[in-house]
């Protein structure tokens, strides 16, 4: 049985309630929107805890349904009072069952609202530091995993609840909407510090429950590493001792557009991002911008001539070189649309790639910082596209095959040949099963780490004009779940975002947002039932978020700490011999 | 059915009754009341006159209402009815000190002296010929906290011989005597046992119920000026035996006596009540003390100093036996109500003897004390304690519903058959 005080204070009991109503009779005190009752109720010997969430709410007298009646009265009779209203109240509060948690003998489970607490059953009021424990053992389907984004929040306060998302949900994609100044950097890094931590349990304690994440994070504003305020993920690195730090990013996490003009101490965890033309194929380009048809094939037709050499070939060309038939003009157009790699410091003709290396970090379970802030938004949407591309040819060449013999026919096939010549070698060690001759099976991607790439500014990508094409984009959305490979989609607009991303992402935090149409946008893509939560958003704060999930019934209103807090709670950790990492839930 | 209420025929209809009551009724009365206008107007009416509104008692006090609700068919099997009776009590303080005024003594105050609140029995019985007394005087003796008879139908007959009789011994000689094997026992004190329809079964357990609630109010030690009551302090007589013709006449007797020893005033609002010409007095307040005033008006008998009134001679039950009741209004919006006050007490606290000054300012302080807790805004110019308990006890629509699904339940849960609970008509959708 339920330690019933644990549930926190109680503050009345049921009157009348529905799925979007509750009237609830008890002592009339400030109450928030966003708190959140529990209602306990027993019945048949099934214990159920209801939860409730206000938004809106909405004091009325008790015995009163004509309250401009009364308002008038006391006016008129300028003697008149009313008996005994702090105590006598019915307070009418509008808001959403979300749910109820049920004993079932094996713990709590959680139910979609589909039955409704009994009248007059007691209503509660968590109280932090009180009510932390049952919330969080009725609420574990609802919020267990291995990366945290924050903690449950109830009103103002919150609990000491830790809001997860499974490892295993990742590769269903996530999306992070929030506008300007709404926190989603502060939480990106709450995020890599998170995987950081799930990759150090897993190094530490071989935890094989809770796989490995790596993570390829766009950094557009160079925030990350350095952090906005104090501390950032370099802060991070350096709490290391030499042994977990080599075990967590062997020799760099740092990925720039120029060394030189890196921190010092940053500077030892860098390297410079260079990706090769011939390591670029047409879809990449055909992912971030538009082409004519009389383009499309001009290029397809150029990359089945010279395959690796594509773009140098292009770029080279002459108006006289171009195959019979080519409507003029095309070569320049095409011309005009890469002549952004011959400028480019990054993607460069020859010298060395940094690809491999970041294939070999998100295959180990690392993280990558990416700092785009010196790049042009094409380099960026480039640069991501080719880094998801490459990773999930490498998983599909993988997934198609049955040994590594297999698997190198595949990938020779599939991928840039110079790439993976390089890579292959590596390719056989991480993905062979018992060894790496070309007899040995290979591993399903689901045993290999969840690789997570981020796409800023995503509208610009993930609209629904490029997304008709052959975006790289549409694949991953749709399959990366067979490659165990994720997009963490970070927005200011979730309008913008096209629908077949939006209908295979399973995991949204909804932070707060700039206007009406962005409310109701992100309301009607959360992969749960969240109406009715306008109100919510309009007064959310920075670092407030709705955490919504189609595996789960609830939706979770998240406190997302700052960096900086959670840093200094848990820098002792990083030593080797520092203490576990705080208790898991469960 | 709509196109005849819409006719010009039930118009005419209506018409005729209408005159035949202006030519009949209120015509006769009409004179009579002319009778007693004059007499109205001098000496049984006046003004309250209000505390102000930020007024501070040198004492507060505190105030107790009780009042019920129930229904006579909360399940019907065959012929056997469930009644259901619900009861609650209020205890307000005037709190003028705190400012807090009206304030009400928390629930989990009263709980503890009174037991659960509201108060909920539960009472059965069937068509079989004598069930329903034997089952009611069952019910009552349960209820009623003073379990001796006698000891419950003494205080009627103490203050209906002004003390004469005030011991059994004291029937010895009387009309009363032969009655005496009948006074012992609860279900003979049910001498109305003919007419024992199942609502006449409910109000008698509802009145009982809700004379218990105020006994216990005066046996605790909650010590309320006022304890009041819904309804009328009327008690229906058996008019061979001379004597109270079902149980609650006595016990509301043996309450009033016991308010009188407690010190407590025991009294009773109607808002309902056939007070003939209550509006023809209201308008005589009106006119003579002006728009708005707060005024009341008692409505003499026999035995008071100018006799009764012409308008309620004919009337049985006005004045009620062995109570003083008054008109009274606090709010010119509403029609007057009545409240009436226990005669006994009445004369020995409120009226004097040859003194019809002292009488008035009996009669002002108390009226004053009254309006004063008439005053909140929801239900201004009725009694708020009155009010809480109404609100407390009352059951809804959807409470019935529930109490009718709770009843189907727990026959299930005890293994009986599970019966509809619905009334029997909805099985035809009438
Ligand atoms: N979880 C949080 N708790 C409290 N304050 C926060 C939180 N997250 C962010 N903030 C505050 O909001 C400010 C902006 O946060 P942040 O830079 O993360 O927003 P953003 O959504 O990335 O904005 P932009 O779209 O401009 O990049 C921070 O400087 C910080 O002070
Ligand atoms: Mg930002």
């Amino acid at each position: 049985m339920l330690d019933r005080d644990s549930l926190g204070e109680l503050f009345g009991k049921v009157g009348v309630g529905n799925q979007t109503m509750l009237g609830i009779m008890g002592n009339n005190r400030d109450v928030s929107v966003g708190e959140i009752f529990m209602i306990y109720s027993q019945r048949d010997g099934h214990e159920r805890v209801f939860f409730f969430r206000v938004l809106g709410l909405e004091n009325y007298l008790r015995q009163v349904d004509d309250m401009a009646r009364v308002a008038g009265t006391l006016m008129v009779e300028g003697d008149s009072y009313l008996s005994g209203i702090e105590r006598n109240m019915l307070l009418s509060v509008d808001g959403r069952m979300l749910g109820y948690a049920e004993e079932t003998g094996e713990g709590w489970r959680f139910r979609s609202p589909r039955r409704l607490p009994d009248h007059l059953a007691s209503v509660y009021r968590p109280i932090p530091g009180t009510s932390d424990k049952p919330v969080r053992e009725m609420l574990s389907s609802q919020t267990d995993g291995s990366v945290r984004v924050g903690d449950l929040q109830i009103g103002e306060a919150t609990l000491d609840v830790p809001v997860m998302i499974p490892t295993d949900k990742l590769p269903m994609h996530v999306g992070i909407f929030g506008s300007t100044g709404s926190g989603k950097s502060n939480l990106m890094m709450v995020l890599i510090k998170s995987i950081i931590d799930s990759n150090l349990d897993y190094l530490r304690e071989h935890d094989s429950e809770h796989p490995r994440v790596s993570a390829f994070c766009i950094d557009p504003h160079d925030e990350f590493a350095r952090g906005v305020d104090k501390y950032g993920i370099q802060s991070v690195i350096e709490a290391m001792d030499a042994t977990t730090r080599a075990d967590v990013i062997k020799d760099f996490y740092y990925l720039t557009t120029h060394k030189r003009a890196t921190k010092r101490e940053i500077k030892r965890y860098t390297k410079e991002i260079r990706v090769l033309w011939e390591e670029i194929r047409p879809r990449d380009l055909y992912s971030i911008m538009e082409f004519t048809p009389q383009m499309y094939s001009f290029i397809d037709s150029q990359f089945s001539r010279h395959q690796e050499e594509w773009v140098e070939k292009i770029l080279n060309m002459t108006e006289d070189d171009t195959p019979e038939g080519t409507p003029k003009g095309t070569l320049k157009a095409v011309q005009r649309r890469l002549r952004f790699l011959e400028r480019s410091p990054i993607f460069v003709e020859s010298g060395s790639s940094i690809l491999g290396e970041i294939f070999e970090a998100m295959e180990t379970g690392r993280i990558l910082v990416v700092n785009t802030s010196l790049m042009s938004d094409m380099e960026q949407f480039l640069l991501t596209t080719i880094v998801t591309r490459t990773l999930s040819d490498m998983r599909r060449a993988l997934k198609s095959s049955g040994n590594l013999g297999d698997f190198v026919r595949q990938g020779e096939m599939r991928l840039p040949k110079p790439f993976f010549g390089k890579v292959k070698a590596q390719a056989k060690a991480f993905y062979g099963k018992g060894g790496v001759d070309d007899e040995s099976p290979v591993r399903d991607p689901r045993e290999l780490p969840v690789i997570l790439v981020t796409v800023e500014e995503a509208p610009s990508i993930l609209n629904p004009e490029l997304m008709r094409g052959q975006s790289v984009f549409k694949d991953i959305s749709r399959q990366g779940r067979k490659f165990n490979i994720g997009l963490l989609v970070v927005s200011q607009q979730v309008s913008v975002l096209d629908n077949v991303i939006l209908s295979q992402m399973n995991t949204e935090v909804n932070l707060r947002l700039g206007n009406e149409r962005e409310i109701r946008a992100c309301i009607e893509n959360a992969s749960i039932n969240i109406s009715g939560f306008e109100n919510e958003f309009r007064v959310m704060a920075q670092g407030e978020g709705i955490v919504t999930a189609s595996y789960r019934e609830m939706p979770l209103p998240v406190k997302i700490p700052l960096f900086d807090t959670v840093f200094e709670r848990d820098k002792a950790r990083y030593k080797a011999k520092g203490p576990p990492r705080k208790e898991r839930t469960l | 059915m709509l196109e005849k209420i819409l006719t010009d025929k039930f118009r005419e209809i209506l018409k005729l009754v209408f005159t035949d009551i202006t030519n009949q009724q209120d015509r006769r009365d009409a004179e009579e009341f002319s009778k007693d206008e004059v007499r109205i107007k001098e000496h049984l009416l006046d003004v309250v006159e209000p505390y102000p509104p930020d007024t501070i008692l040198d004492d507060d006090f505190l105030i107790a209402a009780v009042d019920g609700s129930g229904t006579d068919n909360l399940m019907l099997l065959d012929d056997i009815r469930v009644h259901l009776l619900s009861t609650a009590t209020t205890v307000l303080d005037t709190n003028t000190r705190s400012e807090k005024l009206f304030d009400p003594i928390s629930t989990k105050a009263l709980e503890e002296r009174l037991g659960g609140q509201p108060h909920l029995d539960v009472h059965w019985h069937s068509g079989v010929r004598n069930d329903a007394q034997k089952k009611m005087a069952e019910t009552l003796e349960s209820i009623y906290p003073l379990k001796d008879v006698v000891d419950i139908i003494l205080p009627f007959f103490k203050d209906d011989s002004s003390g004469v009789i005030s011991s059994v011994s004291g029937f010895t000689g009387t009309d009363y005597e032969k009655h005496l094997p009948e006074l012992r026992e609860m279900e003979t004190l049910i001498s109305r046992a003919q007419i024992l329809t199942n609502p006449v079964v409910h109000d008698e357990l509802r009145k009982v119920s809700e004379y218990a609630a105020a006994r216990n109010v005066l046996t605790s030690d909650i010590r309320p000026k006022y304890l009041l009551l819904d309804g009328a302090l009327s008690i229906f007589m058996h008019f061979v035996k001379k004597y109270p013709s079902m149980p609650s006449g006595f016990m509301l007797r043996e309450l009033a006596s016991l308010a009188r020893k407690e010190g407590v005033v025991l009294c009773a609002v109607s808002k309902n009540h056939t007070i003939p010409f209550a509006h023809r007095i209201a308008k005589m307040a009106q006119d003579a003390f002006g728009e708005g005033t707060k005024w009341f008006c008692q409505l003499p008998c026999r035995d008071d100093p100018g006799g009764g009134l012409h308008i309620t001679e004919d009337r049985t039950y006005i004045p009620p036996r062995l109570a003083v009741p008054y008109l009274f209004s606090f709010s010119q919006d509403n029609r007057p109500s009545r409240i009436d006050f226990d005669r006994v007490w009445w004369l020995e606290n409120v009226f004097v003897r040859s003194d019809p000054v002292a009488t008035r300012q009996n009669e002002k302080a108390l009226f004053r004390d009254l309006e004063f807790m008439s005053r909140d805004a929801r239900w201004y110019g009725y009694p708020v304690p009155l009010a809480l308990a109404h609100e407390a006890c009352k059951l809804s629509y959807e409470d019935l519903r529930l109490a009718r699904e709770i009843c189907k339940d727990v026959r299930h849960e005890i293994g009986l058959d599970t019966r509809k609970t619905e009334p029997l008509r909805a099985d035809y959708n009438l």
